[in-house]
């Protein structure tokens, strides 16, 4: 053999690997894109805000600079590139210039290096960590301190809670002391309470142990050389610490064991990650004794107004959390039935709920199933000039209003570079049960729209697609309305129309009026619901593959939900049945299409929230929205077909029973078993659920559609599509990324949504003597802002201010009053002055927005002297 | 390979005595080739039986490995019943449901997800059905992974990143073999010159893993001076034509490539070198030296002839080591190999995939093992098959 022989015979191998392993990209034969990137439909400018119906109290004013009106439609942006970045090189690549946001954020782990960086970033929640304890009697009798209660509540005392936070989390978090979350609507509504416990169970090392040595003692520990012993045994307790995830668990888990042993206690550390821990706390049975504390995480995903039920959640035995841990747990009388009755929402005024979720408050924190420590944070870097909406509670990456305010500040369109954590396409596309990674959501929502939009920083919902609510609830309720677009009144009676819909016959393929269901008898409900939608509703909103969106989209959708859990549906999925029959139907009343121009839709229900928004919204509302995106009539045909046939299943228990490939609309072997069926359907010119849907649909118009959808597949290589800013023009699914490309026939203007560009948290100063004379009146000046413009006093819900006298003791609680825009005053009289003491006082105001769930805080110091 | 056939006396030469011998010679020859063949196929019997044993007892020993002795089972119900307790909270959030009714419905939910999973029944008698699941190519579907196209399946999981994987490893593998293999070839001819204090000096940079080296080569090239990307394989969006997207899956080769290259290299080239000059140091060589044929003679003939099977057997395992990928490196620059589908699986105990994995890996072992016994006798005339003389 010639000396260069295996040279090139390797050269060679080598080049025909790399011709073989090149997959050729997908080239559309139609890319409609190149128009789309630059609008051809020229529309005349609009002003911001044209809907009447959506007065919301954060309309732009004197405190929000007037964005400039736009005579752009849809997105801001000609593309969104979805790409995937490893977390450790996110800021090597934003200073290289190769991404323009890192849309999953960082920890507040990292905070303190993206702030070296320089890089502008917004911030929403991250992970909340707590202390849980086992409190079971264990079956061997080895004594567990962690079933005395009062053992468990000295924890409050024994963490340095701030501490913790500079040390580990680099001041970026929220200490933490309750189950509600602290920048949610129910602290804001009770920061008086709140502020009032936290200095009550402020750090306190000495305190701390002096209650667990008595309790101790009690059980005849005695503390030799330091640790408790009983019989010459010392008192070892294991400690569960996670060591994965961010690292951080790691860090104040060590922490606490050392506040523990330097107590008394023999502290086991027992390392690990999730998987590994996991079997021993959530599965393991709490009496085998294997472990005492561990260190919680949780998380809260959705801006939740009502935390009404976090109490029996976290502490009680009746937890929905069902974890043997929680079942094990004896609560205090007293909290066990206010926890459950919260839960329950057994009360009839909003005043009532407050003063029950007060006293719940202060039981907590004796139970102490868990003791909290942290709202850790998630902050999102991104390049300069990037405008990016955070929603307190999801983030960037899955907050709905993303897509309709992402933009660049300097200009409109343009392609921004979005990169996401290296899990996008963790599961197939579908929108009945498809992946529901943020990563994966992120890019989902982007192609949708909702008849009702969640605002980012306050839960609440404001119409999209809708336009305004009647909502009647019955007499007694503890229902309340914040926003103008629902009406809300109250009744002793709400009757259910014999012909609204009320279940759905598979077999027959029709819906089951109230009256045919209950054979006559009266039905009543909770709450009524009309939600009228806008008139425009049908000519204007269009699917990405052209088509009109129709009332047959809308009921198509419907009959999905109720006919995947009916028996004899071609489409029966056993795994849809609980939800429905246990949770859904359990409430669900009846729903009735009232009138289709305008769509008007009547909507009856045991369920309700105490926020009026979000109970018009969910109770008489049909859209065409599903757990992981929209689908159209035409779509959920074609994918009824596949799965009807045998060949894909919606879910991915179904598709692991039946030994077939999960639905995806976006790639794989799916496409192949869909085009199939796409091609028969425009064949036979089906229309699926034909009882129902005729009604809605010609065949004609059926095939029109089918026909729509797959000259889309045919341009982009998929079947994904909605009725959002931004279509999928295409994805890369080894390379892991996507383009979303500008929808053109997006109907509402761009900056329809832009004053959510920027949550309006509030900036606090106050201005007052720096000493007081006791007995004397004293004013002190509270001026909120925000970017430099005072704060309209129609978006603050209130100013409270809780005087703290030298140590640290709360002596009084009171509103300021209102000055005039942004601006308030603390009226001190000589009786509250009185009770302030000698020495450093401290006034800590609270001011709580409408706009925004996020209280601010600000304090001042002045010396108090008799 | 073996050959019996000169021990045939050819003495007569009268016809009768041609016909005898004759007669006696294909009877020898097929007595010969009889037992040639009954030597070779027991040999082929045996050695099949031995792998299909080895294969057998390391895909059953991976499959308890990778489910921790059943272990996996333990922690499969906790993830289940964490995943259905956060199902439920969410479910009954605004619902009327009792706490009685939420624990019944957690209940039957967790065992209905128990079942599909295969937990209802005992670990060991689904040991041996992955067993033979494996062994009969039967993957069945992931647990947890999914392939980047949506699919369960284990094969298109599988499928879906090995030419990723074959790309990048076979790339940089070759290569590696094959610059590694001409330089130590040189080097060896010139023991002691600067280049070979060199190699040897350098060897111990191999010590240092490629990841590591990638993610100086990420810093250089694309932090710094941002002349190639920091991951992936291919531009987002891909090129539309097919050059584009030639050239920008060799932009994105470049680096990962690199690194695999250069962290094995020195030490590649070292082996070979000190390999060579072991076999140039045998009394054969010094005797063809003495007789004066020229050194690429000496080279070919006495050098590389004799180390051929070494060399064989050194590609023949890293053609089968190039389908694992290189899980680190692919993780570092997210190159969408199998390196990284493994670690995955590994990470979340995904055992169908691990196993799956394992038994391909297992199945080009063995027939790489297989063929080599058949190689060896090819390029080596000292090598009998069955122990034939």
């Amino acid at each position: 053999m010639k000396r260069f022989t295996l040279i090139l015979l390797s050269l060679v191998m080598v080049l025909a690997l790399l011709v073989t392993a090149c997959d050729k990209p997908a080239d559309p034969s139609v890319d409609p894109s190149e128009s789309a990137a630059e609008p051809t439909d020229p529309v005349p400018p609009e002003s911001k805000e044209t809907d009447p119906a959506d007065p919301e109290p954060t309309e732009p004013d004197a405190t929000e600079p007037a964005p400039p009106s736009t005579s752009r439609k849809g997105g801001w942006l000609d593309e969104v590139v979805v790409s995937v970045v490893d977390q450790s090189a996110v800021l090597a690549q934003l200073k290289a210039d190769a991404i323009d946001v890192y849309v999953n954020g960082f920890g507040t782990n990292g905070l303190a290096e993206l702030q070296e960086s320089g890089f502008d970033y917004v911030t929403s929640n991250g992970t909340y960590y707590t202390i849980q304890f086992n409190p079971a009697e264990f079956a061997s009798g080895e004594y567990n301190p962690f079933r005395n209660r009062k053992i468990r509540e000295a924890f409050n005392y024994l963490i340095d809670r701030n501490y913790i936070n500079q040390e580990y989390y680099a001041g970026g978090s929220l200490l933490k002391w309750f189950p509600i979350m602290t920048n949610f609507g129910d602290y804001a509504d009770l920061v008086d309470v709140c502020r009032r416990l936290e200095a009550e169970y402020a750090y306190d090392f000495d305190k701390a142990a002096e209650i667990i040595r008595g309790e101790l003692e009690k059980e005849g520990y005695e503390l030799k050389d330091g640790k408790f012993e009983k019989d010459s045994k010392p008192l070892e307790v294991v400690f569960l610490i996670r060591n994965d995830g961010d690292g951080t668990r790691k860090l104040w888990g060590n922490y606490l064991a050392d506040q523990m042993e330097k107590v008394g206690f023999t502290v086991k550390r027992q390392e690990g990650t999730g998987q590994d821990l996991s079997p021993v706390w959530i599965y393991g049975d709490p009496k085998a004794g294997e472990w005492h504390l561990y260190t919680g995480g949780w998380g809260a995903s959705v801006l939740n107004r009502d935390q009404s039920n976090i109490f029996q959640e976290m502490y009680l035995n009746t937890s929905a959390q069902g974890i043997p841990v929680f079942l094990a747990n004896e609560s205090d009388p007293e909290f066990q039935d206010l926890g459950d009755r919260l839960y329950r929402r057994d009360f009839k005024t909003m005043e009532e709920r407050r003063i029950m979720m007060a006293r719940a408050l202060e039981l907590c924190l004796q139970d102490s199933l868990q003791v909290m420590v942290v709202d850790s944070k998630n902050f999102v870097p991104h390049v300069d000039g990037v405008v990016a909406t955070t929603d307190l509670a999801a983030g960037v990456e899955s907050a709905q209003i993303t897509p309709f305010t992402l933009r660049f500040a300097d200009k409109e369109g343009g392609s921004l570079r979005w990169a996401t954590q290296p899990f996008l396409f963790s599961g197939p596309w579908n929108p009945v049960q498809g992946s529901n990674t943020t990563c994966d959501q992120g890019a989902v929502n982007m192609t949708e729209t909702y008849d009702f939009v969640y605002d980012p920083y306050t839960g609440l919902v404001h119409p999209q697609f809708a336009e305004k609510a009647e909502l009647t609830v019955l007499e007694g309720l503890p229902v309340q309305k914040t926003l103008d677009w629902v009406n809300l009144e109250f009744a002793d009676r709400i009757v259910v129309p014999e012909d609204a819909w009320a279940d759905w016959d598979a077999e027959k393929q029709q819906f089951i009026t109230s009256g045919e269901k209950n054979k006559g008898a009266e039905v009543t409900a909770n709450v009524k619901s009309v939600v009228t939608f806008r008139e425009d509703l049908f000519d204007v909103l269009k699917w990405h593959d052209g088509s009109n969106f129709e009332l047959a989209d809308i009921v198509m959708s419907y009959i999905i939900g109720f006919d995947r859990p009916k028996e004899a549906s071609a489409i029966f999925d056993k795994q849809s049945v609980k939800r429905f029959e246990n949770v859904f139907m359990k409430d669900f009343r009846g729903i009735k299409i009232v009138s289709t121009d305008p769509l008007v839709i009547e909507g009856y229900s045991d369920s309700f929230y105490t926020d009026a928004e979000l109970t018009a919204a969910s109770v008489g509302s049909m859209w065409v929205s599903h757990h992981q995106g929209q689908g159209s009539f035409s779509q959920f045909a074609m994918m009824n077909a596949a799965e009807a046939a045998g060949e894909l299943a919606y879910t991915e228990e179904k598709a692991q029973e039946k030994e077939v490939e999960q639905t995806s609309l976006i790639g794989g072997p799916s496409l192949e078993i869909l085009g199939k069926h796409l091609d028969k359907l425009i064949e036979e010119g089906t229309i699926p659920y034909e009882p129902t849907l005729s009604a809605y649909i010609t065949k004609d118009k059926a095939v029109e559609r089918y026909k729509a959808l797959k000259a889309y597949f045919d341009a982009y290589g998929n079947y994904w599509q909605g009725t959002g800013p931004y279509f999928l023009k295409s994805a890369d699914l080894n390379g892991k990324s996507l383009v979303m490309a500008y929808f053109p026939d997006f109907p509402d203007a761009a900056d329809r949504w832009d004053r959510f560009s920027e949550p309006m948290i509030a900036d606090v100063d106050i201005e007052g003597p720096g000493q007081v004379i006791a007995g004397e009146e004293a004013v002190f000046d509270v001026f909120v802002t925000f970017d430099g413009l005072p704060y309209k006093n129609d978006d603050i819900n209130k100013v409270k201010f809780l005087v703290y006298d030298a140590e640290n003791n709360v002596v009084l609680i009171d509103d300021a009053e209102a000055v005039e825009d942004g601006h308030y005053a603390i009226n001190l009289t000589g009786d509250d002055t009185t009770k302030f003491g000698d020495g450093a006082t401290k006034i800590e105001v609270a001011v709580v927005s409408l706009v925004v769930a996020q209280p601010t805080f600000q304090s001042i110091e002045f010396i108090t002297n008799k | 390979m073996t050959t019996e056939n000169n021990n045939v006396p050819l003495e007569s030469t009268t016809e009768d005595n041609f016909n005898v011998a004759s007669h006696s010679m294909v009877k020898y020859s097929r007595q010969v080739s009889r037992a040639t063949a009954k030597r070779l196929s027991l040999f082929f019997i045996r050695r099949l039986v031995l792998l299909l044993i080895t294969i057998v007892v390391g895909v059953y020993v991976t499959i308890i490995v990778a489910n921790m002795g059943g272990y996996v089972d333990t922690i499969l119900k906790a993830q289940i019943r964490e995943e259905v307790n956060m199902q439920v909270a969410e479910m009954s959030a605004k619902s009327h449901m009792s706490a009685d009714e939420r624990r019944d419905l957690t209940n039957s939910m967790i065992a209905d997800r128990e079942k599909l999973a295969g937990l209802d029944k005992p670990f060991i008698v689904r040991s041996f059905t992955h067993l033979k699941n494996a062994l009969t190519l039967n993957f069945g579907r992931a647990r947890f992974m999914i392939s980047d196209h949506g699919s369960r399946m284990v094969r298109n999981i599988i499928l879906e990143r090995l030419p990723a994987t074959l790309l990048l490893m076979g790339t940089s593998q070759l290569l590696l073999f094959a610059v590694s293999l001409f330089f130590a070839l040189v080097i060896s001819r010139h023991y002691g010159s600067f280049w070979d204090k060199l190699v040897v000096a350098l060897s111990p940079t191999s010590s240092i893993p490629p990841w590591f080296y990638g993610i100086f080569l990420i810093l250089i090239f694309a932090a710094w001076l941002k002349i190639l990307p920091f991951g992936g394989m291919v531009d987002a969006p891909p090129p539309p034509t097919k050059l584009g997207y030639f050239l920008s899956v060799l932009k994105h080769m470049i680096l990962p490539a690199f690194s695999l290259f250069i962290s094995s290299f020195m030490i590649n080239v070292y082996s070979w070198r000190t390999f060579f000059l072991i076999y140039s140091s045998e009394d054969y060589v010094d005797m063809a030296k003495a007789k004066g044929l020229s050194s690429r003679a000496i080279e070919r003939r006495y050098i590389l002839r004799p180390t051929l099977p070494n060399i064989i057997t050194s590609f023949a395992l890293m053609l089968v080591g190039i389908w694992t990928g290189a899980t680190l490196t692919e993780t570092v620059f997210l190159w969408p190999g199998l390196g990284t589908t493994i670690f995955e699986a590994v990470s979340k105990y995904d055992t169908a995939v691990i196993v799956g994995t394992t038994i391909i890996q297992a199945y080009l072992l063995g027939i790489t093992v297989f063929l080599l016994d058949f190689l060896y006798a090819i390029v080596d005339p000292r090598v009998k098959l069955g122990g034939g003389k």
